[in-house]
């Protein structure tokens, strides 16, 4: 092992690695990871060769006088998402769709967008480049209008290819860090140690990685990137040691999902998370687990069901008697979300987890992770996390 | 105005009037129907050299005229046409009229008069635009308009029943078949894909009469209804069709009846010799100026007033299409009375309108001003909706076709390209792209087509499955243009090589399209109904009360071009 000894006793780690051996047994008789369904990584030659057959059809419809249309699944549409709990969210295979009509006034435009960025991937692929989704839209802002259509449309037609976002040639921009027990290689070459003192930014090209080698007994996926900040400065890394930790600042981006998913492909190590105790925290957190509607039809890429809940849990607030000075009502739309979650298809295999949001919401408060503060400063790096770890108190 | 074209337009308005109040207690608010037959024979004069000795018969086909009291009638039209200089030698009238067997009394009645070859000539296209403004707004009655000079026969007809029409109150409806406005062979046919004219009825205002020019004693009210349109229909998609390049205006009184002749003097439309009097033009970006150069020898029906729009400054570097769209003002004058209107009222109120319409309308110049502005800016703005939705559509298939073109052009796959080109039969990329665009823009066009609110058979035919009437209409609508561009054209079928000169070989008389089935014509009829605005209306037909909701819905089709549409 490459890196130098640190951290808590052989002990500690105890119940995380009994958790890890229940999650290989599981793996094992599941038969594995599950089959990659929807999109697959593709040549370039296959994704030139699908572009080519949509113009293909869209020429034939000319030909025989008809308005030429895109048949797109409907991604943001709950009729066309199954549950599994092995994979987690993701769109069934004969799904409903919509027509983007080249002769519908409504849609026209969209449908020119279509033929444009799938031009403009075209390009790239055959120069063998790469661009992200803003390089796209600042070809030709004016015509996009705004950076949502250009997302959109791309997910539509990575969707419509059943090909990744990256085989299409474009980046997702990344926000996420990295942090600690963890070396890789770039595809370029560059070698990657996320054991240094400030945290890694997430690579831009997850499918490109290799050569990846830890010792991590665990990777926390932390929602605030303030509080990853906090757990940085209060050396958690070293002091948890070998461990990894990761953020997406927020709602992860692409690549952050991906980092994390091969991370649990890769290693198998336990996942947990480390979100407020709020619906936007375990909205945040069912990303990860289970994916979301919007990229559903990639969730065989992205999805890592085998994440648990470590905190903020709401059963926490009580328990820790933190202060009622420290927690903060309810808005109406976070009773919405919460509403929303406890109707989700995944909650329904989650009895813990429904729980904990049941007591959220029959109190009408929420907290943040900032709130252990009111205990001590580095309570959360020093007690909470610790305990959490070494006696199981995830969900 | 000469005496022959003057003395025959105002017979015909007589007879016009005296024909609706006879009818009036039958069939009140229907279109007045029945056939007329103008007759014009000329010889050379014995008396006279260079002269045309010309026998005008005015004849109907049925008993519309009974009850009419010759005596009083000829008074009257004498009182009309006393001023005019030819000599007019009316029958007696005994031989005026005779009784067939059936009881029924056709009504004839001849006169005389000498002209000149080219005052005839004169006459006979100012009878023909007449006859024209007449079927356009009443379009059941049907005049057969033959001249015969020297021997030389020729006949046109003058009908509009079986065409699309739009009722208006008080008896009168607009034909809204655009090629009685505007010439057909300058619009190609795979552009013009819509046939009608889709008026917009302004709000009615009531005219007061000057001081000076009252006296009459009329027991009720001139009511102007302004209506305007675009000719053609603004959802053609075609470059051409972007800019109005003329205005031309209408003007009716009641009945239907035209105010104005061909080359008469003009008091009566001087207030329009001012652009600006009544329409702000610079609102709408617009120079307009008059235009002076009426053809009266054409197929379309000639506006008593003429706009001419010229370009700005920032067309120059555009290609100087002339032919630009025309604004239709049509200002229809009606008097309305709580009392049963009696004919000379009628006739007197025909007469005061087109002695003294200036005058009128500058009394009542500010709601005058206001109707007809309001009018027009509705049509405008729906130009201008079309012009903006075209413009995005024009983008959007541009986007399309570069992006097909980039795609194509940069694939190394030789097979790929071979097939694309193959398949719009094109044989390098130049006319592959030429292609591709002419595709997208046909198979857009044609949606429009179907959404078109003109289509006769969307109107006739019960409520079908959508998706089965969109498949069908897509083949119907273009087969109904046909049908509607050959059989059923204007009635004033012009005779090939009609001879109003002298001298001009023999020609030969036929009827127009008379060839409809019964069930054919009433299958193509169609009468959108807009609700009647006036204040003391009459039944207006078929669908009375109702707007023109079909319009109204293409109007609002054309809003969601301009509306974000949802994310994909």
């Amino acid at each position: 092992m490459a890196f130098a000894p640190s951290g808590p006793e052989a002990s500690f780690f105890e119940v995380l690695d009994q958790h890890r051996a229940s999650l290989l047994a599981t793996l094992r008789r599941g038969g594995g990871e599950p089959a990659g369904g929807g999109t697959r990584l593709a040549s370039s030659s296959e994704v030139l060769a699908s572009i080519e057959n949509i113009i293909q059809d869209v020429i034939t419809s000319l030909a025989r006088n008809e308005a030429p249309a895109f048949t797109i699944d409907n991604r943001s549409s709950w009729e066309n998402i199954k549950f599994e709990d092995s994979v987690g969210l993701h769109m069934i295979s004969h799904c409903t769709t919509r027509k983007i009509k080249s002769d519908s006034p409504k849609s026209v435009k969209n449908f020119a967008l279509i033929l444009k960025i799938l031009s403009t991937i075209y390009k790239l692929v055959q120069s063998n480049t790469y661009a992200t989704k803003r390089d796209i839209y600042y070809t030709d802002s004016q015509l996009f209008g705004n950076q949502t259509v250009v997302d959109n449309i791309i997910n539509d037609i990575s969707c419509m290819l059943k090909v990744p976002r990256r085989s299409l040639h474009i980046l997702s921009t990344s926000k996420g860090l990295i942090a600690g027990n963890l070396r890789y290689i770039e595809e370029d070459g560059t070698k990657v140690n996320c054991t240094c003192a400030t945290a890694v930014p997430v690579s831009s090209n997850i499918q490109g990685i290799r050569n990846l080698i830890t010792d991590a007994k665990f990777l926390l996926i932390v929602e605030k990137d303030a509080t990853f900040q906090r757990l940085l400065d209060d050396n958690f890394c070293n002091k948890m040691s070998p461990c990894i930790m990761v953020t997406g600042k927020g709602v992860p981006d692409l690549n952050t999902r991906l980092l994390v998913k091969k991370l649990w492909d890769t290693f198998h190590i336990p996942v947990f998370s480390l979100v407020d105790a709020d619906p936007h925290g375990i909205e945040i957190m069912c990303i990860y687990k289970y994916g979301s509607m919007a990229m559903s039809f990639e969730a065989h890429n992205l999805t890592v069901p085998a994440i648990r809940w470590l905190g903020l849990l709401p059963s926490d607030i009580k328990r820790l008697n933190i202060p009622k000075s420290t927690l903060i009502p309810m808005t109406k739309r976070d009773q919405m979300k919460l509403d929303s979650i406890l109707k989700r298809p995944y909650v329904t295999c989650q009895p813990f987890w429904r729980k904990e949001m049941e007591i959220m919401g029959d109190s009408k408060m929420k907290a943040e992770i900032q709130a252990l503060t009111f205990l001590s400063s580095d309570y959360l790096s020093r007690v909470y996390l610790p305990n959490k770890l070494k006696f199981g108190g995830w969900i | 105005m000469e005496g022959t074209a003057a003395a025959v337009c105002e017979i015909l308005k007589y007879l016009i009037i005296h024909w609706k109040c006879e009818t009036a207690e039958v069939s009140k608010g229907a279109l007045l129907e029945g056939q007329l037959v103008i007759s014009i024979e000329a010889l050379n004069s014995k008396h006279q050299a260079n002269t045309l000795h010309c026998v005008t018969t005015i004849a109907s086909a049925g008993s519309i005229y009974g009850g009419l009291v010759l005596k009083k009638f000829l008074k009257e039209i004498q009182s009309i046409l006393h001023g005019f200089s030819a000599k007019l030698n009316w029958t007696s009238e005994e031989a005026s009229y005779s009784q067939d067997t059936s009881g029924v009394t056709p009504f004839q009645m001849i006169f005389e008069v000498d002209e000149k070859p080219k005052t005839l000539m004169t006459d006979c296209l100012i009878i023909k635009n007449f006859l024209h403004k007449i079927i356009i707004v009443l379009p059941k009655i049907r005049f057969n308009f033959s001249v015969k000079v020297n021997g030389i026969f020729s006949m046109e007809i003058f009908e509009a029943e079986n065409e699309p029409t739009l009722n208006l109150s008080n008896g009168i409806a607009l034909v809204v078949n655009y090629q009685h406005y505007v010439s057909a062979p300058k619009f190609g046919t795979t552009e013009l894909l819509c046939s009608r004219i889709h008026p917009v009825l302004g709000h009615p205002v009531v005219l007061f009469i000057p001081d000076d020019v009252a006296g009459m004693g009329l027991l009720g009210e001139l009511i102007l209804t302004p209506a305007a349109a675009l000719c053609p229909c603004p959802k053609v998609f075609s470059n051409q069709l972007n800019r109005i390049s003329s205005i031309s205006i209408f003007l009716y009184g009641p009945l239907g009846l035209p105010l104005i002749l061909p080359s008469q003097e003009q008091p009566t439309a001087a207030i329009f010799k001012d652009t600006s009097y009544f329409i702000d033009w610079k609102k709408y970006h617009l120079c307009v100026v008059p235009n002076l150069d009426l053809n009266l020898d054409g197929d379309l029906v000639l506006p008593d007033v003429s706009y001419q729009v010229e370009s700005s400054e920032g067309d120059q570097s555009q290609n100087m299409d002339p032919q630009g769209q025309t604004l239709l003002l049509f200002l229809f004058v009606d008097f309305h009375s709580r009392f049963p209107v009696q004919q000379m009222e009628l006739w007197g109120v025909q007469t005061l309108l087109t002695t003294h319409l200036s005058a009128i309308f500058m009394e009542s110049h500010s709601a005058v001003q206001d109707s007809i502005q309001i009018t027009v800016g509705q049509v405008l703005e729906h130009h201008h909706q079309a012009v903006k939705a075209h413009q995005k559509l024009q983008a959007s298939l541009s986007v399309a076709v570069n992006s097909i073109m980039s795609i194509m052009t940069g694939s190394t796959s030789s097979s790929f390209r071979k097939i694309c080109l193959q398949t719009l039969q094109a044989t390098d990329t130049q006319e592959f792209r030429t292609k591709l665009h002419k595709s997208f823009h046909e198979t857009t066009q044609h949606r429009f087509l179907h959404h078109c609110s003109c289509e006769v058979k969307q109107q006739l035919l019960p409520e079908r499955d959508d998706a089965e009437q969109s498949t069908e209409d897509a083949h119907e609508n273009s087969s109904l243009e046909l049908l509607a561009g050959t059989s059923g054209q204007v009635g004033n079928k012009r005779l090939k090589g009609s001879s109003l000169h002298q001298g001009v070989e023999e020609t030969r008389a036929f009827r127009s399209a008379g060839a409809l089935s019964p069930s054919e014509a009433a299958r193509r009829r169609a009468e959108a109904t807009v609700s009647p605005l006036t204040p003391s209306r009459s039944r207006t037909g078929p669908g009375s009360g109702l707007e023109d909701a079909l319009w109204l819905q293409e109007v609002s089709n054309l809003s969601e071009w301009l509306s974000p549409g949802p994310r994909p």
